[in-house]
């Protein structure tokens, strides 16, 4: 599975994957991604979305396209099926406009997954030490405050739970103003995961998960963003 | 062919030494470094107009490695760089343990005769197992045995500071400024382009060798980053490790389109390494000496408050605002010791909340200062004690009076003994700088963590306190 993303990528001399590439990549190293499938027509999104269960997020899918909220390429909370039909026009007619040469494979479709805490988690290379994880509040704390943690892989169990309170917002994970905490042992095998993910994969060269939604029951991502070395 | 750990042995405790292309130009910097080395010391040189100036030294001088009638376990090695391959080849010959290249204008010049220089030397040492140290470095610092490569540094003194260090002069700096802060190497090493061994070697030795408590580390970047890292991770649980990072390494030009690419600066991604593997972070040489010295003379807490002792009102509330930056408590002690200290405590112009404002209480009997020293021992909301010793005040006085200098001496010393809890002292530059250098001195010469800042002093602590070996 890991292997035929890979190759198939590969082959089209791509070394960005898609969002659909990506999450089945991680989903299959045992990572909890939403289930995300894609969609080439609206007919498959419609199909799609009754068999995943509205809400549904939309996201253009294109290896032309790396930001997809930049160029209105993303419809969130996708009620029922009218509304999904006029979502995909409304992102067919925003990305044209915004990049005639888009040449957009489809759109993604997947179950809007329940709000937690958001959090980034992702994996580079440093021309030093190999693969290193990151970890961070999501949005804009890691856009503006870039309150982040690194660590070296690989982790053992300790690394992941002193980097996860390490960050300076910490006390957000924690439960602040009557907000529930976020479960950490889930966050903490997720950057575990990803550490042998990403000693099983030296052609990563980036990978980011945000965000990653972290509730009191469990982590889940909701978006992936995985770009190959350019040596195969 | 890899270094064996028995011909790093020969080539970092060695037994007999020789010096090659050491030269009239540069003073015999070499040989003379050599003068208190513990045996034999050769020379090796062919140019004839050199060899009187050596043999003046008392220095037996030879031709060739070869010649000489002894087994040469380290080499020094300072000569042009066109010449150092055969140099190699010698030492190889001669079964030498290990050598130093001084000499440098190899790979780090960028030139292409550089690199085909350097690559010609790796290809001659590295299947023999000679323990080659360098290029462009100034080598090995063992004070014990007597082995320099700057006549300042101490000889005939048994550290336990093991340093390695890329850059000569850094390390060069720890021995120099570290011995006047009392702190003395077991071994130094300053291995440069570490083209052979690399700082892992070094501290895979340092690690296993008795003599070393502390180990510290200067770096700029590692060739072999993963090793690096997985080594400080076994090295760093048995022993501390204090790493000071130079220099900030290019990103290079990579494609950069995530957040965690664009995060991971090298500062970060070093500074999270020197975290992960229990090792500390300093910025600069001050730093370094302070965390090893706290590290050496302090004990270790797992509490983070501390009772602190001043000599005025006004340094009892800087010397607060030092250590609550640093990340320490300094909390109200407890209500059995404001009942002991209220017994005696001079509260005109002094106080006992904490800090204790106590020069007052002090002079009137320095016995006061033993019964101070006791209560913050057994009182239970301090896990560590600091006190300003200050020179301003007493500086003069302790020369006048050498007597009370040493009964504050006592009083410390009979602390740190009895009682479990960290203790350190600062004593900062004043305007008797004579007087107060003496009481420096003999402060260090007690093995008491003194500090020349309260700042300096607090981080000193904080950092010693988060190492993973104890």
């Amino acid at each position: 599975m890991a292997a035929d993303v890979i190759a198939a990528a590969r082959s089209e001399q791509r070394t960005l994957l898609s969002e659909v590439e990506a999450k089945a990549l991680l989903a299959s190293a045992g990572v909890s991604v939403t289930e995300t499938r894609l969609a080439r027509s609206i007919d498959e999104a419609a199909a799609h979305a009754a068999e995943l269960g509205y809400p549904v997020a939309l996201k253009v899918v294109s290896d032309k396209i790396t930001h997809k909220t930049d160029v209105g390429g993303v419809e969130l909370g996708v009620a029922d099926e009218e509304s999904l039909r006029a979502a995909c026009e409304r992102i067919h007619e925003r990305v044209i406009a915004a990049v005639p040469d888009a040449q957009a494979q489809g759109v993604s479709v997947q179950p809007m997954a329940e709000q937690g805490v958001e959090v980034i988690l992702g994996i580079t290379q440093d021309q030093q030490f190999g693969p290193v994880l990151m970890f961070g509040l999501g949005g804009v704390f890691v856009e503006v405050l870039k309150d982040v943690a690194f660590r070296i892989v690989p982790l053992e169990p300790r690394d992941a739970s002193e980097m996860v309170r390490e960050i300076q917002g910490f006390p957000i994970l924690e439960g602040v103003r009557g907000q529930p905490a976020a479960n950490l042992e889930a966050i903490e095998s997720m950057l575990l995961q990803l550490s042998e993910f990403a000693e099983a994969h030296p052609e990563i060269a980036e990978l980011d998960l945000n965000p990653v939604f972290a509730r009191p029951d469990g982590a889940i991502a909701v978006d992936a963003r995985i770009l190959l070395t350019s040596d195969s | 062919m890899a270094v064996t750990r028995e011909r790093l042995t020969r080539a970092l405790a060695p037994k007999v030494v020789a010096v090659i292309g050491d030269k009239q130009a540069s003073g015999y910097n070499w040989l003379r470094s050599m003068k208190d080395f513990d045996g034999p010391v050769y020379s090796v040189q062919v140019d004839e107009n050199e060899i009187p100036g050596i043999e003046e030294l008392g220095i037996p001088n030879y031709k060739s490695l070869t010649d000489i009638p002894d087994q040469v376990d380290f080499a020094v090695c300072a000569v042009p760089r066109q010449v150092a391959p055969f140099i190699v080849q010698g030492c190889v010959e001669a079964n030498v343990g290990g050598v130093t290249l001084f000499t440098s204008g190899f790979a780090e010049t960028g030139e292409e005769i550089g690199v085909e220089l350097q690559d010609k030397i790796y290809e001659i040492a590295a299947p023999s197992g000679l323990a080659l140290i360098g290029p462009n470095c100034m080598g090995l610092h063992v004070p014990g045995l007597g082995v320099r490569f700057n006549r300042d540094q101490p000889a005939g003194v048994q550290g336990n500071v093991g340093f390695v260090s890329q850059s000569g002069t850094h390390g060069m700096n720890f021995s120099l400024t570290g011995a006047a802060h009392g702190l003395y190497c077991s071994t130094l090493v300053s291995f440069g382009n570490g083209i052979i061994l690399e700082a892992a070697d070094y501290l895979e030795y340092l690690a296993d060798d008795p003599q070393t408590e502390v180990i510290g580390m200067y770096i700029e970047g590692a060739r072999d980053g993963q090793r690096l890292f997985r080594t400080l991770r076994e090295v760093a649980a048995k022993k501390p490790v204090i790493i000071w990072k130079g220099g900030q390494t290019e990103g290079g030009g990579r494609a950069i389109r995530s957040h965690t690419a664009s995060l991971a600066s090298d500062q970060a991604i070093w500074e999270a390494m020197i975290r992960q593997v229990g090792a500390v972070a300093v910025h600069n040489l001050d730093e370094m000496i302070d965390v090893v010295k706290a590290t050496l003379l302090t004990k270790r807490t797992q509490g983070n408050r501390l009772g602190l002792i001043a000599m005025t009102g006004g340094q009892s509330v800087v010397l607060t605002d030092a250590f609550e930056k640093a990340g320490w408590k300094v909390p109200t002690l407890s209500d059995e010791s404001y009942a002991q200290l209220a017994e005696f405590f001079n509260i005109i112009g002094g106080s006992y909340r904490n800090p204790l404002d106590a020069a007052g209480t002090i002079g009137q009997d320095p016995k006061h200062l033993d019964t101070i020293f006791d209560i913050l021992n057994t009182d239970e909301n301090i896990d560590a004690v600091g006190m300003e010793l200050s020179a301003t005040f007493m500086a003069r006085r302790w020369q006048d009076k050498p007597e009370e200098f040493d009964r504050l001496i006592g009083s410390l010393k009979k602390f740190m003994a009895e009682s479990d809890k960290p203790f350190l002292a600062a004593l900062h530059p004043s305007h008797v700088e004579e007087a107060a250098l003496t009481a420096r001195q003999r402060l260090q010469e007690e093995g008491i963590a003194t500090f020349p800042s309260f700042e300096r002093a607090a981080n000193a602590l904080r950092k010693a306190s988060t190492l993973a070996a104890v």
